[in-house]
């Protein structure tokens, strides 16, 4: 299974799941809702930590807190 | 209307962050707002008031917050009053209408808790930039709200908004089963189905948001890996520069007009003790705070502005790997930025830090980093020992001395933090979960109101404290134990009478130098011999050490309080004796002598220890009440007021010695 913390620069995916349930109500209130696609903006210079959005919602996440993030990245 | 001047309506303005929230209380309330005790962005409670139809409309601006599940003491405020809304109060929930889905879900949970509610959706001129539409009739029907469409920037809407808070109802619909057993992620889930729902009836997609292009290209370069934090750098290179250079003027201007104040008062009003507590008391205490206002107005709008325009997320963004080593969280800096303005605000605004230990280093550090207070301490000692326009290539030399001493001030902080990382125990999860909001211009209107908010609240509560002291201080230094000043008197008595004898004799220009030499010889014993000499001198043995004597004694007793007490400190007790009140605190500084050896008092030494002490010690009633409140515990304030105490005593010692 993919998760967020694998994705470059510029790649998307689709979020499937976030496995720890405080973390995952936290995103869901930020936009960041099941199903819908999450694209890696930018990694931050000392590879720590990353920006991330989904639609208009921006927001930085360690990298740690990204892998509990599963992703489709079939397409 | 139910709402009376003894029981007005309380309106409570709530939303996600970055909304335009505290632009819309700003256009509700105008200047009739308060800020809590302390100042703040929105990092406490903030209310204001407004007035319609015989109705006073109390507004509470809370922060901002995602849903009612609080991760942060701040959000945690948020929900504890929207939670404790009675029946009448009205909760306005501001939307930002180009992100309307996340914005609702707020809205629904509000909603389904029964509280009476006001759509406001903000930024509608950005909605026709992207080219969408939304019906805003449908949308509130759908709801069973009143839904204002508003421009907050401009004030469109805000005057309908008033109108509709006065018949606000209830929602008509349950977006979630009161008895609902799902998890809250399966809750979550459901609502946004129902949202979704709502919002696709009500809003057609056009175009994409265009801003988003922008903010990308911008981020390109401002988190870079070299330019980003050669761009901050810059950026906090340029700040330092400004408030020296920019303010130098308006500061001349203060520093003379109280002068000119000073010299009339102490012309009109009738000789006498009266006089000289005014001019030498009040006036000289009230023109310490009022010639910084200009600094610190810059520095306020330097950080104002760096927070408004997003910059400053993207500065966490870039520093959360660096300060992790220190126990520290990229939220941290915020607080260590805002530090450099005033640690009350900064430690108030560590409650976005999710992270206990990291939120309680964040507060035990934060003072170290040096703040507006410190700004008339060192620009008045720095004067002392470099000249003002002295420069090295293309930077003033004060400029850089004042940046070296925030840099010192930092570099305390971080080492600090480390030590405090190794002692303190915790297992809780670290995150560092921060929206990045979009890239935007200043609301300058917001900035300005912001910058007078602050410099009222600095010239209130730091005023207060410095007359006091100040009226203290002079009664201290003007008055001694019974029978010492008609001593000293007495001793000088014939000496001036010898003068006078001989004045017949000689050049008359010559005897009066000799009078004024005496008279003011005569105020200097004085001032040793008065209370607050007393108080100096008992302390002298502890500061002779680092190279203080006992009227710089006076001052850090003085100072205790509130650092930038100091200057009035310096300025009354420079006064007293000197009658015809001409120049400057910084004149008369440089002119004092060690009453021991006889020789320059403010020597490089000396001075670099005082600045040292300055900007390590704790001396902040205000800070250490907010830690206090902060912590919920007596411990880290003293630790704190320790260590810090501790550390300023073990620099200025070491500062001394190697200069001297």
């Amino acid at each position: 299974m993919a998760t967020l913390d694998q994705l470059k620069e510029n790649e998307s995916g689709i979020i499937l799941n976030i496995s720890d349930e405080q973390l995952a109500v936290q995103l869901l209130a930020m936009g960041f809702i099941l199903g819908e696609q999450v694209r890696l903006e930018r990694v931050a210079p000392l590879h720590d930590p990353i920006i991330v959005s989904s639609g208009t919602n921006y927001l930085s996440i360690r990298k740690n807190e990204a892998k509990l993030i599963e992703i489709d990245t079939t397409n | 209307m139910s709402a009376t001047i003894n029981n007005p309506l309380n309106v409570l303005l709530v939303g996600n962050p970055n909304t335009g929230k505290s632009t819309l209380f700003n256009a509700l309330t105008g200047l009739h707002q308060k800020v809590g005790n302390f100042p703040g962005v929105t990092v406490d409670k903030k209310s204001g008031s407004f007035k319609l139809n015989e109705t006073i409309v109390e507004v509470i601006d809370l922060p901002g917050t995602y849903n009612l599940t609080p991760n942060s003491e701040d959000e945690k405020v948020t929900e504890q009053f929207i939670r404790k809304a009675n029946n009448e109060d009205v909760i306005v929930v501001v939307a930002d209408v180009t992100n309307l889905k996340r914005n609702l879900l707020l809205l629904t949970q509000i909603v389904d808790l029964g509280k009476k509610v006001v759509l406001v959706l903000n930024m509608m001129d950005l909605l026709q930039k992207n080219n969408q539409e939304i019906n805003v009739a449908k949308l509130a029907s759908l709801i069973g709200i009143q839904v204002i469409p508003l421009n907050a920037q401009l004030g469109k809407g805000v005057g309908e908004l008033k109108l509709a808070v006065l018949k606000a109802t209830k929602g008509s619909i349950h977006f979630i089963d009161e008895n609902n057993s799902d998890g809250a992620v399966d809750e979550t889930m459901k609502r946004y189905q129902k949202i979704n729902q709502i919002v696709d009836q009500c809003l057609t997609l056009k175009g994409e948001d265009k801003n988003v292009g922008l903010t990308r290209k911008i981020d390109n370069i401002i988190t870079h890996k070299y330019y980003g934090y050669l761009i901050f750098l810059s950026l906090m290179l340029i700040i330092f520069q400004a408030i020296f250079s920019w303010s130098s003027y308006p500061m001349e201007l203060i520093e003379n007009g109280f002068l000119f104040v000073g010299e009339w008062l102490e012309n009109t009003l009738p000789p006498g003790l009266l006089n000289d507590l005014v001019v030498n008391g009040i006036v000289a205490g009230l023109s310490g705070v009022f010639v910084f206002v200009p600094q610190i107005a810059i520095l306020f709008a330097f950080i104002i502005i760096l927070e408004d325009t997003g910059y400053m997320s993207r500065v966490s963004f870039l520093m959360d790997r660096i300060l992790r080593q220190f126990g520290l969280n990229g939220k941290s800096i915020i607080p260590l930025l805002s530090s450099t303005a005033c640690a009350v605000p900064a430690i108030m605004s560590t409650r976005t830090i999710t992270n206990f230990k990291e939120r309680l280093i964040t507060i035990m550090v934060a003072p170290l980093i040096s703040c507006s207070a410190r700004i008339p301490v060192y620009t008045l000692l720095i004067a002392l020992v470099i000249p003002k326009d002295k420069t090295i290539g293309f930077f003033n030399l004060q400029g850089l001395l004042m940046m070296g001493l925030y840099l010192i001030g930092f570099l305390a902080a971080l080492a600090a933090a480390w030590v405090m990382k190794m002692l303190i125990q915790s297992k809780e999860r670290s995150s560092f979960i921060m929206e990045m909001p979009i890239y935007r211009m200043p609301r300058w209107k917001n900035v300005g109101l912001s910058i007078f908010s602050k410099v009222k609240v600095f010239l209130l509560d730091a005023g207060k404290i410095i007359v006091a002291i100040s009226i203290i201080l002079w009664v201290l230094s003007s008055y001694a134990p019974t029978g010492k000043f008609e001593q000293i008197e007495a001793k000088y008595a014939h000496v001036e009478t010898d003068n006078y004898l001989s004045q017949n004799k000689t050049d008359d220009n010559l005897s009066q130098e000799n009078i004024d030499d005496i008279q003011s010889k005569i105020a200097a014993e004085k001032l040793e011999a008065s209370y607050a000499g007393i108080i100096g001198k008992t302390i002298e043995p502890l500061i002779q050490p680092i190279g203080f004597d006992w009227k710089i004694g006076i001052s850090l007793v003085t100072s205790f309080a509130a650092r930038e007490v100091f200057v009035g400190t310096m300025a009354t007790l420079y006064s007293v004796g000197d009658e015809d009140n001409t120049s400057s605190i910084r004149e008369k500084m440089m002119m004092a002598k060690n009453t021991k050896t006889g020789e320059k008092l403010y020597t490089l030494a000396t001075t670099l220890s005082l600045l040292i002490f300055y900007a390590f010690a704790m001396q902040c009633m205000a800070t250490l009440a907010v830690v206090y409140r902060e912590t919920k515990s007596y411990k880290w304030p003293l630790i704190q007021l320790v260590y810090m105490g501790v550390l300023a005593y073990a620099s200025s010692f070491i500062v001394y010695h190697l200069f001297s």
